[in-house]
């Protein structure tokens, strides 16, 4: 079993810039964020004001022992705790909101792109990895937005403020203090890149033993058929125990930086020890600065602690972003040169003229296909499995542009059509109905919510659905569970009928369905077919013999090549395949099967 | 208390370590505490313009003192969530090894999303309380009593006047993370309405764009998306007030301390040091305090997710496999339906009505029907995911309960419409590790795999799932094939195995598995009718039960259901034929 599954680290973007870009999305809302950010150096200024008070009243108060000074200055850091809380609530309520609308429209916007791909994106990209794009990554980001830059903003205004008041009370001790400083960035370092490591390969491997884990969860049947039950354990337990060293490693760096941050604030605290206490015996300094500086320094390496914590919430960020980008940056495939037009209305007409088309632009599946079709006329295409047939269809919908060669409508380029105006038109019924969650009437009038129920059971009774509806228990009302259970085949394909009538065509395209039926569903389906093809275009992938007798015209694809076409009296005539399968379909059929 | 006695053997199997950790944990502490101290000896000494000497004897002391918190503070980060590490790992292995042993009638209830979250949130909540859960308690009442004891000590009265509003942070934070906690459940069954509406959009994008709705898809999203910001906002507002509480509260007592111990440094009741280490120690206080609310909401989740994980440990599985050690001496090849009747669990009809049939080694049984009429759940009786609700079904004349489940499955090679593949190479599906590729090549001809393979860049070592290649769903059909023909079974079951085929391909491998598997008793269950003409017997099945029976000509013949079915696909079989 191959068990490399690290993360593909590709630096396609680098990290600032891909910084930059996130950042973009908070213009919208440039100045509540100027507002925050100021809200926020309110409340770090205010975090510092303890210490100083306390120097104040030991050096100013308690020195001259002045009480009536104290409790000015216990008013004072009362008014400061109570404007901390405002600034505080405020900002971190402003702030959430901002990354709520960030999120808001960075969501949609993901979403709307997805609306925009066409069929061969979706053939490529499994469903699970798109539903993480717009749900999980999004909400990584937003994370990211609302506490982790917050919170690093506020932790840089806090050690600001802290030196400048450092540097405000004394700044020989200050300078004397900061010696600690290169030993603490050396220790981050050596810290960050070990743990940046460690952190990367600890998500690698979770994410490894829960793929393995829902693998074997949805794979349970093969996993107890084929007897794997041991080798997966014995597979899982060596996945584990590679997270367990990786989960052990972070423990380890946690469990010697954090200490080293002790040792680095007390080395700092015993130089206000020594130095400090020297400079007050030699009276340079008072003992109320002393103690501000040995709270100030408690109070600093909070920060610091927290800005490596911090880094790693970043680290997860960029990697969704990463991936919400890299889906924002697919362009899409079927460019429209044209802008939506309601009012543009086909009447009919289909050509194809020498149409050739692949899906991965060698492998030819269509190839020079020409046929026209007049107004209101139907076709039938007959081949066998992998002769072409839906793709021809999907071409024909634009659900893929074709390479060589045009599609008319009346004339006009599929090209010069608007793609939205074009399929508005055009109604494709699918071997395999997709029923969406909601009950039957919504399903029938999708997004078109004028459409009233008498409408809806007038349509459904044109196209014979209506009889098996009333008879669910909710009639139209019945909600439909996922993947639409309870109701047979056959029926889903009735309710497709009508959501195709319901969109009111000029053209259809109508893929029959091959499973079989009981003889009821059979010729409800039938005379559904019958009306919703009748006074428009209409192609039909055919597999029954009833429906290629109907049709106006024959078109038979072998390989991807018409092999014969034309109106289906003119192919009896000439006695070729068509007239071939017909002859042996016939001689076992009841004389009124036969058309005229 | 059930819950943890449950647990509990896997927490004592690291009880050294965990000791070590306590015993670290409490010199962190104690030496935190022992700085104010120190600091306090410091400011009351100054005074006496102290030479540096003894200035530099503070210093070391200080030292000294750190570098035995750091020892502790080390020792009890590697000691206590070491563990906890190690017991999160322990629980999965145990959690995985059982999860395989249950049965389809257990994960029929379950939702694979729903075990996977046991596996991986409550575990991960079960390990903070073991680990964070101790740590927290053990540090907050250590913490709290010795620094609340240095206070009064220092001055008792202060003490008692600064300390009164702290117990209110205890109970705010145990309400605030429980009101948060229970509206971050309302913001996460939102999300899953968003997941579960860009599924949908996703699963049906072509009807979606056929019918053009992307403008009412997008409508609709929005209107998700804005309720999830407005719940969002609910929990927000809560954080918004939670931490500012927290520091207000916290700053008033500081506040106290600072007025009320001026004063009484000012009247001399307490030393300048006494006042600075007395803010010293409330400044300590503040976590515990918090720590102590905390440690009430990692105890609720900890034990709610122990009985979530519980619950799977209990479930046990109703199939039981005969012993493995007997040798079952029956032929695997002869099977025989009597009179079985079977329901799902919890299903009030019968999915299977009398079924009687008896099929002989080597033979080949044809099953045709619409769709729900019980096709697939025979083949369930007969791999044994259930057992019959009554009747019997015979393996070599011996009820199947008699042969272990081991023997069972191995012998029987089953090929699904749908199947599921391992991420892994295809190599290592087909051979599942069971045994030798040697044959790999013969076995990928007959499948009718071996154009496709040479196609893909690494040939038969080509992963894939998400990682490599995605296969078509006819060419997942062919691997499931060769994965099930390369143990040479006993029995092989094809339940509508090559839908995803044109009949050409399908009657070229049925011809190639025919000549392999003479001896094998096949099962084929098929849409297409030219799968099953050539089978020794035909049954038609509706609704769970046996309609018709008997082989094509008698079958075309009796002009029932077959025969209409025949006459239904014949067109089909024309176009495949002729063109």
């Amino acid at each position: 079993m191959s068990r490399v599954y690290m993360e593909n680290m590709k630096d396609r973007y680098r990290e600032w810039v891909l910084f930059k870009r996130v950042l973009v999305y908070l213009k919208p809302y440039a100045q509540w964020v100027a507002l925050a950010i100021f809200l926020l150096l309110g409340v770090s200024l205010f975090n510092l004001a303890g210490p100083y008070l306390t120097k104040v009243v030991i050096d100013d108060y308690i020195k001259v022992s002045d009480l009536e000074g104290l409790d000015v200055v216990a008013g004072l850091y009362l008014a400061v705790l109570i404007a901390s809380f405002v600034f505080q609530f405020c900002q971190s309520y402003l702030m959430q909101y901002i990354g709520q609308k960030v999120m808001f429209d960075l969501r949609s916007k993901v979403f709307a792109h997805l609306h925009r791909m066409s069929f061969s994106y979706f053939d490529k990209n499994p469903i699970g990895k798109m539903i993480t794009r717009v749900v999980n990554d999004v909400e990584v980001l937003n994370e990211m937005l609302t506490s982790g830059l917050i919170l690093i903003f506020s932790d840089l205004f806090t050690l600001a403020g802290i030196f400048a008041v450092m540097l405000y009370l004394d700044w020989r001790l200050t300078l004397v203090v900061c010696t600690v400083f290169p030993l603490l960035a050396l220790g981050t370092r050596l810290y960050r890149v070990r743990a940046r490591d460690a952190l990367r390969k600890n998500r690698a491997h979770v994410t490894e033993l829960n793929s393995y884990l829902e693998e074997n969860l949805s794979g349970i049947d093969t996993v107890q058929c084929f007897n794997r039950e041991k080798i997966n354990h014995e597979n899982f337990k060596s996945i584990n125990l590679d997270r367990l060293k990786e989960d052990l490693r972070t423990v380890r760096y946690n469990a010697l930086y954090m200490p080293s941050i002790d040792l680095f604030s007390s080395l700092a605290v015993g130089m206000v020890f020594w130095y400090g206490g020297g400079r007050f015996v030699q009276d340079e300094i008072q003992l109320g600065v002393l103690v501000a500086f040995i709270q100030y320094l408690q109070k600093f390496f909070e920060p610091v602690r927290d800005l490596a914590e911090k880094f790693n919430i970043i680290q997860t960020a960029m990697a969704s972003s990463e991936r919400i980008f890299e889906l924002l940056d697919t362009p899409e495939q079927i460019p429209d040169q044209v802008p939506p037009n309601p009012d543009v209305k086909i009447k009919g007409e289909v050509d194809f003229e020498r149409v050739w088309f692949a899906y991965d632009d060698e492998n030819f599946i269509l190839k020079d296909i020409s046929f026209s079709l007049s107004e209101g006329e139907s076709l039938a295409i007959v081949g066998a499995t992998g002769s072409g047939k839906s793709t021809l269809v999907n071409a024909l919908c634009r659900f893929y542009d074709i390479q060589k060669g045009d599609i008319r409508f009346d004339g006009k380029s599929i090209k010069d059509i608007n793609k939205y105006d074009l399929r508005r038109q055009v109604a494709l019924v699918q071997q395999d109905v997709f029923l969406f969650s909601g009950n039957i009437a919504d399903n029938i009038r999708l997004g078109n919510q004028q459409m009233g129920q008498e409408e809806i059971e007038s349509i459904s009774q044109a196209v014979s659905s209506h009889n098996f509806i009333s008879s669910l228990p909710f009639k139209y009302e019945q909600e439909l569970t996922e993947g639409g259970v309870g109701i047979s085949s056959g029926q889903r394909q009735l309710i497709s009928f009508a959501r195709a009538l319901a969109s009111n065509p000029r053209i259809l395209v109508l893929d029959e369905a091959t499973s079989s039926v009981d003889p009821e569903t059979e010729s409800q389906i039938q005379s559904g077919i019958e009306e919703l093809t009748r006074g428009r275009t209409s192609i039909i992938i055919a597999h029954r013999m009833s429906t290629l007798m109907h049709a106006d015209k024959i078109l038979v694809l072998k390989q991807g090549e018409i092999l014969e076409f034309g109106p289906r009296k003119e192919l009896l005539i000439q006695k070729g395949v068509f007239y071939k399968i017909c002859q042996s379909q016939l001689q076992g059929l009841p004389t009124d099967h036969t058309g005229e | 208390m059930e819950n943890l006695k449950s647990f509990w053997p896997y927490i004592s199997k690291y009880h050294k370590e965990l000791m070590i950790g306590i015993t670290a944990l409490i010199i962190t502490d104690s030496m935190t505490l022992v700085v104010p101290w120190l600091i306090k000896e410091f400011i009351d000494v100054l005074p006496g313009k102290p030479s540096s000497g003894v200035l530099l004897e503070y210093t070391f002391l200080l030292i000294l003192i750190v570098l035995f918190l750091v020892v502790g503070r080390y020792g009890w980060r590697m000691y206590m969530f070491g563990p906890s590490r190690k017991i999160e790992f322990d629980i999965l292995n145990r959690l995985f090894a059982h999860l395989l042993t249950l049965d389809r009638a257990w994960y029929l209830k379950q939702k694979t999303g729903d075990i996977m979250s046991r596996a991986t949130n409550d575990l991960r909540a079960v390990r903070e309380f073991v680990g964070l859960g101790v740590l927290v308690l053990i540090d907050a009442v250590f913490v709290i009593i010795t620094a609340v004891g240095m206070m009064s000590w220092i001055n008792a009265d202060l003490a008692f006047r600064v300390l009164l509003p702290l117990p209110i942070i205890s109970f705010l934070f145990f309400y605030f993370v429980k009101e948060i906690g229970k509206r971050h459940k309302a913001v996460q069954e939102h999300l899953a309405l968003i997941t579960g509406q860009v599924q949908e959009n996703l699963a049906g994008i072509r009807v979606l764009h056929a019918f053009v709705q992307e403008e009412n898809e997008k409508r609709k999203f929005a209107v998700l998306n804005n309720e999830y910001i407005k719940k969002n906002l609910h929990v927000t507002r809560m954080f918004g007030v939670f931490t500012p509480t927290m520091v207000f509260v916290i700053g008033v007592a500081a506040m106290l301390s600072l007025w009320l111990g001026g004063k009484a440094v000012i009247t001399g009741s307490m030393t300048l040091g006494s006042f600075v280490a007395f803010n010293g120690y409330l400044m300590l206080l503040s976590w515990p305090m918090m720590g102590i609310g905390y440690v009430f909401n990692l105890t609720q989740k900890g034990m709610s997710a122990m009985s979530r994980i519980r619950e799977i440990f209990a479930a046990q599985p109703e199939i039981i496999s005969a012993p493995e050690k007997e040798r079952f001496v029956g032929e695997i090849g002869d099977i025989e339906f009597q009179g079985l009747q079977f329901s799902y669990p919890g299903a009030d009809t019968l999915s299977l009505k009398g079924i009687d049939i008896k099929i002989s080694k080597g033979q080949t049984l044809g099953v045709v029907g619409v769709i729900g009429s019980g096709k697939t759940t025979l083949t369930q009786m007969l791999l044994r995911f259930y057992d019959p609700t009554s009747g019997n079904l015979l393996i070599g004349s011996h009820p199947i309960k008699e042969i272990s489940l081991q023997r069972l499955r191995d012998s029987i090679g089953y090929v699904s419409q749908d199947p599921f593949l391992f991420s892994t190479s295809i190599r290592d599906n087909i051979v599942l590790g069971r045994g030798t590729d040697l044959e790999l090549t013969e076995i990928v001809r007959i499948a009718g795999l071996r154009d496709d393979i040479a196609r893909f860049p690494k040939g038969l070592d080509t992963l894939i799932g998400e990682r490599g290649v995605s296969l078509s769903g006819g060419q997942k059909q062919r691997v499931a094939l060769a994965r099930a023909l390369i143990t040479k079974p006993e029995v092989l079951i094809l339940d509508d195995a090559f839908s995803n085929l044109d009949s050409d391909t399908e009657e070229e491998i049925l011809k190639n598995v025919r000549e392999q598997l003479s001896q094998t008793t096949t099962l084929i269950i098929s849409h297409r009718l030219s799968a099953v003409r050539d089978a020794d017997t035909i049954i038609v099945m509706d609704a769970g039960k046996i309609i018709e029976q008997g082989n094509h000509v008698s079958l075309t013949r009796a002009g029932g259901v077959y025969a209409g079915l025949s006459q239904n696909q014949s067109l089909a079989r024309e176009m495949e034929i002729y063109l």
